[in-house]
């Protein structure tokens, strides 16, 4: 058991915290209230290798294992405060770049990989719509295939980047009435004739990730552009959602660990009473329980991470870590805004938004009652 | 036609001051006037004015780190020099010339400074010593006269002088010459992979030593923290009562 990052692993970390600090997060409060994605940042985000971390060098990537991209995805969470950006970075990665690498034909690869891992294009997922949520499966975008063609008709809601997307991995059925066998996914490029992208979606946090609907209308997708077999969606999706679990949230690890620097700092500074308002145990506690929830947030994380880099299943552990790290993370913010007082409270403070940025995260990739639910299926439940 | 940069692995001027006065505990970067000289090296290989570039450094393996990052940034080969002395400026120009002389670049380019002891004299000297042409404190550099010669203009009290060196020449730099590259992910795992080439003074240069002995050094003295006054009037008058400058 080792518990040390190696030279060359902290080497990268340091260069994203540098990275970060110098070129992400500018006019933040500005663009939260406005909800404004930072097109530019994502652009030096691709420049400097981020969205190409897990994809193998062959296709243009770092061929970063599980454990140092979410190392490295921590120390971005960490330094770069738009929690926005970063989360339309993991939907990118975890919902496109890694379903791509895992199920794409060597030809899908050469098309797509290389953009996706250096910015130049923007990924996105599509399966959630009005009436399938936590019941994904029972879906009703339809895909019936026409000659060289696969003609889709329905529409998806909560798409993250989808108004900005590149490439969106479609979830549709060939079938509605044989269910999950018959889900298959698509990739689907901008600009296809028959996607339109709906209005974007105004969010209580996550503001700076754009997020819309999306339309399918007798929209042709060429049969190529078919990822996986017909029928493989639903092991695709699930397959998909065990590395999203298991790595959406290192980011959030990060947050954490910038929100307890920041708490300490200022119950060091502020003074009332006549000393320092860490002196007094109440607030003292809260940051002990800030330090414990994110170390155990923390080893959770590269437990997960640590397991995938060794090919092995995870299934249990990216539950737990998506369950967990969710909770904590909101905890923390809390817990944050109630050290600083009133002046949490203010936007100008930059402790609030860090709230709103994390109550999505009991929500997306599955609910944490879904999660609780996988749990205690894998534990014979 | 060769480029020779050379840089030198610095506490990070940006950590803790602390640390840096202990520097074994210190986080350690290139010079950040360095990073601009191979910076520009780069960026005149990529525009095809050059067509390789060395970087070098003086130091023991700690500063393979660097090393690495410099090949990350763009330098085709690295030279390590391996000593574990504390280097002055003579001692490295020294060292350095031997390195031109074996190298047979056609444009050196220094950072204008160490951050960690600013003496600014490396550049200098090392064009004494190999009787070629400098020029300093260059904030533009543009090769002219088919590469035979550099336009440079230099940051003077005076304002901006303009100064034409005949190649080979010692060009050392300004701050606002570039601003370096961040140093990609990917090229930072393919740097691992690249070799490092050892020299050591003793085949360079084996009469050349560091003759610079530092008696001590003490952190700067803190400054006592300031106080927050609530109005204009307040800090008229604290300014003519206590600090007693109006």
């Amino acid at each position: 058991m080792d518990f040390a990052w190696s030279s060359s692993q902290r080497e990268l970390f340091d260069a994203v915290v540098a990275f970060a600090r110098k070129e992400l997060g500018r006019e933040l409060i500005q663009r939260d209230a406005q909800g404004t994605f930072d097109r530019e940042g994502w652009t030096k985000c691709g420049q400097m290798g981020i969205p190409g971390l897990p994809v193998p060098e062959e296709y243009g990537g770092a061929g970063q294992d599980a454990l140092t991209t979410v190392g490295a995805l921590e120390h971005l969470g960490y330094a770069c405060r738009d929690n926005g950006l970063t989360f339309s970075l993991n939907a990118h990665l975890w919902t496109a770049v890694m379903p791509l690498v895992a199920f794409g034909t060597e030809e899908q690869k050469r098309r797509f990989l290389p953009g996706l891992a250096d910015g130049r294009l923007i990924g996105g997922n599509a399966m959630s719509e009005p009436q399938a949520g936590s019941d994904a499966y029972s879906l009703r975008t339809t895909a019936v295939q026409d000659g060289a063609h696969y003609v889709l008709n329905g529409s998806k809601i909560y798409v993250t980047n989808g108004p900005v997307a590149d490439l969106l991995v479609v979830f549709a059925t060939l079938d509605r009435a044989r269910g999950a066998p018959a889900i298959t996914a698509f990739l689907v490029q901008r600009d296809t004739p028959g996607m339109t992208v709906g209005r974007k979606l105004e969010k209580m946090g996550l503001r700076t990730s754009p997020m819309a609907e999306l339309f399918f209308e007798d929209c042709r997708v060429p049969a190529e552009n078919r990822l996986g077999r017909e029928g493989a969606g639903t092991s695709l999706f699930t397959h998909s959602m065990n590395w999203e679990r298991g790595c959406i949230l290192a980011t959030a690890v990060g947050s954490m660990r910038y929100l307890l620097e920041r708490c300490i700092r200022f119950a060091r500074e502020r003074k009332q009473f006549g000393q320092a308002i860490g002196k007094f145990q109440l607030v003292a506690t809260r940051i002990v329980d800030m330090q414990l929830r994110l170390t155990t947030a923390r080893h959770l994380l590269y437990y997960g991470g640590w397991l995938r880099s060794q090919g092995k299943t995870a299934i249990l552990e990216a539950a737990m870590a998506k369950l967990y790290l969710s909770e904590a993370w909101v905890q923390s913010c809390q817990d944050a805004i109630q050290i600083h007082g009133g002046a949490g409270y203010m936007v100008e403070y930059e402790v609030e938004r860090e709230l709103r940025d994390a109550l999505g995260s009991r929500l997306y990739s599955g609910t944490n009652e879904i999660q609780r639910t996988l749990i205690a299926s894998l534990l014979g439940l | 036609m060769k480029i020779l940069t050379a840089f030198k692995a610095v506490p990070d001027p940006d950590g803790d001051p602390r640390a840096a006065a202990a520097a074994a505990n210190a986080r350690w970067v290139i010079n950040y006037f360095d990073a601009i000289a191979l910076e520009e090296a780069v960026r005149l290989r990529e525009r095809g004015a050059a067509a390789q570039v060395v970087a070098v450094t003086i130091g023991p393996p700690r500063v393979e780190e660097q090393v690495r990052a410099a090949l990350a940034m763009g330098a085709d080969r690295a030279v390590r020099v391996d000593d574990e002395r504390p280097v002055d400026p003579y001692f490295v120009a020294q060292v350095l010339q031997a390195v031109v002389q074996r190298e047979a670049p056609g444009l050196v380019i220094l950072g204008k400074q160490a951050v960690d002891d600013d003496s600014n004299q490396v550049g200098q000297m090392l064009a004494g010593r190999l009787g070629w042409p400098q020029a300093t404190f260059v904030s533009r550099l543009e090769l002219s006269d088919g590469g035979a010669r550099a336009r440079c203009t230099r940051e003077t009290d005076a304002g901006l002088q303009v100064v034409e060196v005949r190649l080979p020449a010692v060009i050392t730099t300004d701050l606002r010459l570039n601003e370096p590259r961040y140093v990609s992910l990917p090229a930072l795992i393919k740097a691992r992979r690249q070799a490092i080439e050892l020299l050591s003074v003793a085949q360079l240069s084996p009469a050349a030593r560091p003759r610079t002995r530092v008696l001590r050094t003490e952190p700067a003295a803190s400054r006592p923290p300031g106080t927050r006054v609530t109005s204009v009037a307040e800090l008229v008058t604290r300014l003519r009562e206590e600090a007693k400058v109006l």
